[in-house]
């Protein structure tokens, strides 16, 4: 639930953005979203909805969300996994340990925003 | 530099089209405060603990408790986190320390800028000023408190027994950024197919650094342990002058 938090900080920042690059209009929006962020994706992309056709600025923004790739590390080998699918994996390949950590993943990234 | 027209800004261009490469948290203004809250309360001597648990496993109970059990040697001070209502305050209060209650009006979780105003209204409380264990009591919510730094040194997190142990690997967020994992209500445990093992082995599978304690405020077991684990943070920040996080 704090998704809308979160869009309401978003759409701060990219009125402050707008100004300085003089843009009147909001495109495309890019967001990177990680998977241990604690944020959910949909409820996010809600929020985003609800929120934007409310200034003429962000009216026709697009949201574009983007999930970077799974990665776990071996507590036991250090060995570095890339799993893509969504549980983490049940054994590590290199020393077969089942003790894992997630690799960053843990943070919602504003990557780009398109204007004019 | 901008591919379009040269200029030294990153963004490109066609037409009057502009594209800007941020690659900036939406955590970063969060993070910016609880970092100025931390300098404040490391100015002003307080020892800080946020507190994360769902609701109903017994954070205002604990805090009653560790009231009475330290109250009249450490200097106590408490920020309530609730959607609704003064009544954690009011309970709070009647323990004779100072509180302020936040009332988030249906936000799930206290960001660091609520808990800043929260602070400052506190200082204005009769013995606000001179407060050495500060808590904080977020909203009850296992889920999203867990994403907001507050400035907080030590994050908590509680598990009561009723909830079930397999919080910490369902919840796992929670716990992998708490220094202490409190398993509260441990009384009903003949009563609740409640597995200790299975509660402190996910939890240390997501934190292996995690201290668990497991007590119970209303039999008082292993009450003690959460009582000195609280003097010994005031104890190593007294030595320190400070008592950062990880």
């Amino acid at each position: 639930m704090h998704e809308f938090s979160l869009v309401q900080g978003l759409m701060e920042q990219l009125t402050k953005l707008a100004a300085e690059h003089e843009a009147k209009r909001i495109l495309r929006v890019h967001v990177e979203i990680g998977r241990f962020s604690g944020v959910v994706a949909d409820s996010f992309s809600f929020g985003f909805t609800a929120l934007a056709p409310l200034a003429p600025l962000t009216r026709d923004a697009k949201l574009v969300i983007m999930s970077p790739t799974l990665q776990y590390g071996c507590r036991v080998c250090d060995q570095r996994t890339v799993k893509t699918g969504d549980a983490q994996p049940e054994h590590c390949p290199c020393c077969g340990s089942q003790d894992f950590f997630s690799l960053g993943d843990d943070d919602i990234i504003l990557q780009q925003v398109e204007m004019e | 530099m901008c591919e379009s027209c040269g200029c030294a800004r990153d963004h490109k261009v066609s037409g009057n089209r502009q594209q800007a490469n941020l690659n900036k948290s939406l955590f970063a203004a969060n993070r910016a405060l609880a970092r100025e809250n931390r300098k404040h309360f490391d100015r002003r001597g307080l020892v800080v603990i946020n507190m994360i648990s769902s609701p109903g496993s017994g954070k205002t109970t604990l805090l009653e408790k560790t009231i009475e059990a330290l109250g009249h040697t450490t200097r106590i001070g408490v920020i309530e986190g609730d959607i609704e209502t003064e009544r954690d305050a009011e309970r709070i209060r009647a323990k004779g320390v100072p509180v302020v209650q936040l009332t988030t009006g249906g936000a799930c979780h206290l960001d660091a800028a609520q808990v800043h105003r929260g602070l400052h209204l506190l200082e204005q409380e009769e013995g606000g000023q001179n407060i050495r264990l500060l808590f904080i009591e977020n909203v009850g919510n296992l889920v999203c408190p867990a994403a907001f730094d507050l400035g907080e040194h030590q994050r908590m997190v509680a598990v009561s027994v009723p909830e079930g142990s397999d919080k910490p690997a369902k919840y796992p967020k929670a716990f992998a950024t708490a220094q202490l994992l409190l398993i509260s209500k441990t009384d009903l445990l003949p009563y609740f197919d409640f597995s200790m093992d299975e509660a402190q082995a996910e939890a240390r599978r997501i934190n292996p650094a995690l201290e668990i304690i497991a007590c119970s405020a209303v039999s008082g077991a292993g009450f003690d342990q959460w009582l000195d684990w609280l003097r010994r943070l005031d104890a190593q920040s007294s030595a320190t002058g400070k008592n950062r996080k990880k």
